[in-house]
Parts: structure tokens; sequence; C-alpha cells
């Protein structure tokens, strides 16, 4: 960028020594002012000369008329389509959520079905044990008095699993809150525990997948609300723990909620059916019915993700 | 005025033939508007002074244009892509309302 011509009467060429402050100054491309120096010193180009000139110059405006309207609509013409292809991921999902849905409805009539049928077939004391290891391990629907302990993000927007625009925004539950509570929640004496209506299990997962949170592959959202059936001291002992302790002070730090509260006659639905592919069950009937968590071999996560909240023991 | 209506009909012609951009130019529109908005209002700017020069407009509009994208071809392949064509934006912009501060004092001398 050269200098002015009219700055102290230096000559046109040289660069300015501050080109910024040059900028701000005379925003104008110098070579205007050379121009029209040059013209006054030499007479007048020949005639076609400049009518040529006007023409290109005219066609430039025209192009750049042009670029405008192209840019315009190129502009316009990509906003609907990633509106559209966001809205048409999303009905995706809750269509394949709403197939989930209906599958595991069908499967929990199924299971019902099967667990009939069994019971007609077996005696009633190996029956009733069945149905008790059921729900020990979670494949049975429970029932009982327990705590619900409620879990809320600082702002409840409705983000959704697919964009991540809502990072950087308020405070979320993250899904190490969740393990850390399901986790004291066992540790207090818990005998059932679910989250958002997902049973947990001994192979149960808790884990993120980006802003989601992903209990048992399924994902959950804010208000998260895991429900325990446990003894009458399971409140206070959960009152106690590390888990209810950390979140009490996340929560007045970040204005996250997170409230305990005793509830009476809770449902906990069945999980679904794990699919063991690798452990077969070793066949010596002779467990004892009335065995105590402890002495059961906790099962690690599945595949390895550690993030598995344990039944027995799982307090880490 | 003739510039006015080379303008429109430029405009004009964007609209009714609807080009489609291929995918490899698409990051170069938006930087290659705001080179060409500067060289319009500096034209203007300059008509105004008085010393319009039709070979200056029309080379000032091609090198902008022409030095934008090259910058944010230079910015993609360095891995700096964002920053660069913001530098851009800014020492353009700078420009612009420099230029149009100046037709705004021969227009309403103030």
């Amino acid at each position: 960028m050269s200098a002015p011509p009219d700055s102290g009467g230096r000559s046109a060429r040289g660069y300015a020594p501050d080109f910024l402050t040059e900028l701000f100054r005379n925003p104008l491309d110098p070579g205007y002012a050379d121009a029209a120096a040059r013209r006054r010193e030499s007479p007048a180009p020949p005639r076609w000369r400049g009518t040529s000139g006007r023409a290109v110059s005219i066609v430039v405006i025209a192009v750049v008329g042009f670029l405008f309207a192209v840019a315009y609509r190129e502009t316009v013409a990509e906003e609907p389509s990633r509106d559209q292809a966001r809205a048409g991921l999303i009905a995706q999902i809750k269509q394949r959520e709403s197939e989930t849905d209906q599958m595991t409805v069908r499967a929990d009539r199924l299971r019902e079905e099967v667990g009939r049928q069994r019971d007609a077939a077996l005696s009633g004391s190996q029956a009733a044990r069945l149905r008790n290891l059921e729900a020990g391990t979670g494949l049975g629907r429970v029932r009982g008095d327990g705590v619900v302990v409620r879990l809320t993000d600082a702002h409840p927007k409705d983000g959704d699993a697919v964009s991540g625009d809502s990072d950087a925004g308020p405070s979320r539950v993250i899904y190490t809150d969740l393990q850390k509570v399901a986790n004291d929640l066992w540790a207090s004496g818990a005998e059932a525990v679910a989250i958002n209506g997902q049973r947990l299990t001994a192979t149960s997962t808790i884990r993120s997948a980006g802003a989601a949170i992903l209990v048992d592959f399924r994902p959950v959202t804010s208000p998260y609300e895991v429900t325990a059936i446990g003894p009458g001291s399971m409140r206070d002992k959960f009152d106690e723990s590390r888990a209810a302790y950390l979140m009490r002070r996340v929560a007045k730090d970040t204005g996250l909620s997170f409230q305990v509260r005793d509830a009476e006659d809770l449902t906990l639905p069945a999980a679904p059916e794990p699919r063991l592919r690798y452990a077969e069950p070793s066949v010596s009937p002779s467990p004892s019915p009335s065995g105590s968590a402890t002495d059961r071999k906790s099962s690690p996560g599945p595949s390895g993700s550690g993030t598995s909240p344990r039944p027995s023991g799982g307090v880490r | 005025m003739i510039a006015v209506l080379a303008l429109l009909a430029g405009v004009v012609l964007g609209i009714y033939l609807d080009p489609t951009v291929p995918a490899a130019l698409q990051p170069y529109l938006p930087i290659a508007v705001v080179a060409a908005l500067d060289a319009v209002f500096g034209g203007v700017r300059a008509k105004l002074d008085r010393i319009f020069d039709d070979k200056q407009f029309v080379v000032s509009f091609i090198s902008n244009v022409l030095v934008a994208g090259l910058i944010v071809y230079l910015g993609d392949q360095l891995g700096v892509g964002g920053q660069l064509s913001t530098g851009v934006v800014v020492v353009l912009g700078v420009r612009i309302f420099g230029n149009v501060a100046a037709i705004r004092r021969h227009l309403f001398r103030a």
C-alpha cells in the first residue's frame, strides 16, 4: 500500500510505515489518485480507449451484481437443506425409538407369557425361586418402597442428541454423575435400580456419546430419575454418601438440580434379557437360593467398557 | 446511472439463470462477495471524488476477488482456513467502512 500523494509532499510510491494506520486513514485504493494524477499530466487518452474501458467496467459491475445474486441464492438455498437434514435425522431417531419401544413391549409380553407357562410347568417352590432370582438379577419387574433421586440440567432445554449446539451452554448432568449416584445407591443397600425407567443389571452400562447419555445403549435425557428399591435406611445412607455430597456441591455451584425423596410403592420394569455370548451357565444346580449378593462374583461390564455400575460392591 | 442499471441487470441475470455453484468454489463465494463490495464502494467513492478510473476499477475488482480467493485457499491448505479469511474480511471491512464514510461525507456534507 503506497502513501497517498497528499501526505506531506511525499512521493506517491513507497510503503507506509504503519500499514494499519494508513488503511484506516485512507481506505481508497491509491491507484485512483495515481490515475487521476497521470491524467492531469498527460493529455486525454484516445477516444476508443475511453469507451472500451467504460464498457469493461460496466461489464464488471454487471458481474458484481451477478455475484451478489448468486451468493444470495446460494446462502438461501443452503439453509433449508441443512434444516431438512436435521429434521430428517430427528424423525428417524424418533421412529426407531418408537419401534424399539414397541418391540420392548412385545418382548415384555412374551416374557410374561414365558413366565406363566414356566410357572405352570414347574412346581410351586421352584417357580418362586426362579421369580426371586429374576427379580434379583433385574430380569423381572419388582415393586417396593425406596428413593427417587432426581437430577436436572441447569436450564432444561430441549437439547437433542443429534446436534451438539447446546454445548458450552448451561451446566449439564454428565454420565459420571449418574454412575456415581447409581453406585452409591447400590452401596446403600438398594436391591433394584432404574434410570428413567431403564433397569440396571449386572451388565448395564452408563456412558456418554457426544452430548447424550446412554443407559444400556438407550439415550436418556434430562430430567434424570434414578429410582431405587431398598431398605428404609437406604435414604439416610445415600444422603451421607460421597455421590450425594458431591452432587449437592455441584448443584450449589452450577445450578443444576439434585433432589432425593422417599417414594412408596415404586414399580421398576424388567431389564431386557442379556445376551451372553461368551459366558455359559455351568450346570451345577445347587446354588443356595438365599445366597447373598456378596457371594456372587460380580460380572464385569460388557466388552471392557469399564463404566458399568456393579450391583455388588460397586463403590469405586 | 448506467452503473446502477448494469448492477441491476447482473442481479436479474443471476436470478434468472440461477447457476449452481460447484461445491469446490462454494467456500470462496462469501469472501468474493466481500471483495466485490470493497471494489464497488471504492469505485463509488472515487466517482464522487471525481477521480474514477475505469481501468483502475476493473483491475481492483479482479485482483481483489482473486487475492481474497487465494488467501482463503492458502488458509485451507495451511490448516488455518477460518482465521485467514477472518483477516481478509477485517481488512476489506475496514476499507468498506472508510469508503462508505467518505461517500457519506460527500452526499450529506456531514
